[in-house]
């Protein structure tokens, strides 16, 4: 994303783009081979007493609506290819954070037979978000930081 | 001056930019209201703006096996007929721009365009969700077509005209809500089944089916069906308010009177579940549709006693 913006407007409609893309990122849950304690931490997180529509983030069904895609899990060979078809559904721009221990690096599953690795094995990770299972308010920071690091002062170093 | 006029009141006025942001008003006091009915904080006031504007820079994904000019054309012809019907109902309390004999009929049409755009753009995708959420969405369409005509029609024989504005000058001295409840109420959830609100969402049950017949859609065609789907919530809201609830003759009675249909429909959204389908088509057939022609009856009735 190295592209010059030459005029004014340009930079303004680019502006207004990424203040949308901040305050509504909507999100779509895949467990690829996760032990479910993850899923059931995310499930807490879009509660009512969480209330992620503060934020704008809303859990959506399909892959073509959402904008965050949160996985959790090691990924297992055979949930790889599904992965692979999900993520590449989601139109641009997309992100993925990865949400645990096993997602980040394999977990407790590492170096079995029939487990890939982490997510970042097979599909770019924006965010990570350490834990087994990690507690919904540290998802919350997870995805805050995910949409923090868009703003152009944090892209800058 | 006279040739402006036409394209003026479309493009701005009552309908254009005015539906499109009254529209977003009102889908967020609806995310809102519920959001508050179930201990939460809720959206945040400019939420429904970010939405369209974020979903209008995605990318457009045109799945294979689709066709691919109807694929793109489905949004734009929705969105056209929910503006297009905001200059028959008299939004904000201003009589409406174009108004002729029939305009009822003409505007209950436009607004079931909306859906059963939707319901094509479903069939359209090769995709099972799609297709189920398509067939879901246009059997709904059938049973509550129906009834809510009806409900709107019992205010129209009242007034012994089938234009709006002069409906809605006869209701402006007479509270219909009183002398045809049933019609009301009849209105009110045909018009929550138009929109696809919780009770009545089977077609959009994102935990059966994804999100129906709109699954496929990301980008542009998504955000015009979402701003389409608002500005058809304002100008029902309208029409349900000029006709039952005393006319609208000026902006603060607007304003008051859809705000407070809009409570009575963020309250049923909260209390109710999701019926299935087959409950919401034996539901409108076998309850509303009887209710409201029973209702008919007797005003029929009583009209041709002369009282």
């Amino acid at each position: 994303m190295d592209m010059k913006l030459t005029h004014p407007w340009e930079e303004a409609v680019d502006e207004i783009r990424r203040w949308a893309r901040i305050n509504s990122p909507w999100a779509i849950h895949f467990n690829s081979g996760s032990c479910n304690g993850c899923d059931i931490e995310i499930l807490a997180t879009i509660t009512p007493r969480y209330d992620l529509e503060r934020f704008g983030i809303k859990l959506q069904g399909s892959p073509r609506h959402a904008d965050v895609m949160i996985c959790t899990g090691p990924v297992t060979r055979q949930a790889r290819e599904r992965l692979v078809r999900i993520y590449e559904q989601m139109p641009d721009p997309k992100f993925v954070v990865a949400v645990g221990s096993c997602a980040i690096s394999g977990g407790a599953f590492r170096g079995c037979y029939n487990v890939e690795g982490g997510i970042d094995q097979v599909i770019p990770v924006n965010m990570y978000v350490p834990g087994c299972p990690p507690r919904p308010e540290a998802i919350i920071y997870g995805v805050v930081q995910l949409l923090q690091s868009l703003k152009p002062e944090s892209q800058k170093g | 001056m006279n040739e402006l006029f036409p394209l003026l009141s479309f493009l701005v006025f009552p309908g254009g930019i005015f539906v499109l942001a009254s529209g977003l008003v009102y889908e967020w006091t609806d995310r809102k209201l519920v959001a508050r009915m179930q201990n939460r904080i809720g959206p945040r006031w400019f939420q429904p703006l970010a939405d369209v504007v974020k979903l209008l820079a995605k990318e457009e994904v045109v799945p294979a096996g689709v066709n691919r000019s109807m694929f793109l054309a489905f949004p734009v012809v929705a969105l056209a007929a929910a503006l297009t019907a905001a200059l028959y109902v008299p939004m904000a309390g201003f009589s409406p721009s174009f108004s002729f004999r029939g305009d009822l009929i003409v505007t209950v049409y436009l607004l079931s365009l909306l859906t059963l755009c939707i319901g094509l753009a479903g069939a359209n995708t090769a995709d099972r969700f799609s297709i189920i959420g398509a067939t879901r969405t246009l059997t709904q369409l059938f049973s509550y077509e129906a009834p809510f005509l009806l409900a709107l029609l019992g205010p129209a024989i009242v007034a012994g005209t089938w234009q709006i504005s002069e409906i809605a000058g006869y209701a402006h001295n007479h509270w219909l809500i009183l002398t045809q409840p049933i019609g009301f109420v009849v209105a009110i959830i045909g018009l929550m089944g138009k929109l696809e609100l919780p009770p009545f969402d089977a077609p959009e049950a994102e935990t059966e089916i994804v999100s129906g017949a709109l699954t496929e859609y990301s980008g542009r065609g998504l955000a015009l069906f979402r701003i389409g789907k608002d500005a058809e919530l304002v100008i029902g809201l309208t029409l349900v308010a000029a006709f039952y609830l005393g006319g609208l003759s000026n902006p603060l009675e607007f304003l008051l009177k859809t705000g407070g249909l809009l409570l009575v429909v963020a309250g049923l959204q909260s209390l109710f579940a999701r019926l299935r389908i087959d409950q919401v088509v034996g539901l409108w057939w076998r309850v509303g549709a009887l209710l409201a022609l029973l209702q008919l009856l007797v005003l029929v009735v009583l009209q041709g006693m002369g009282i």
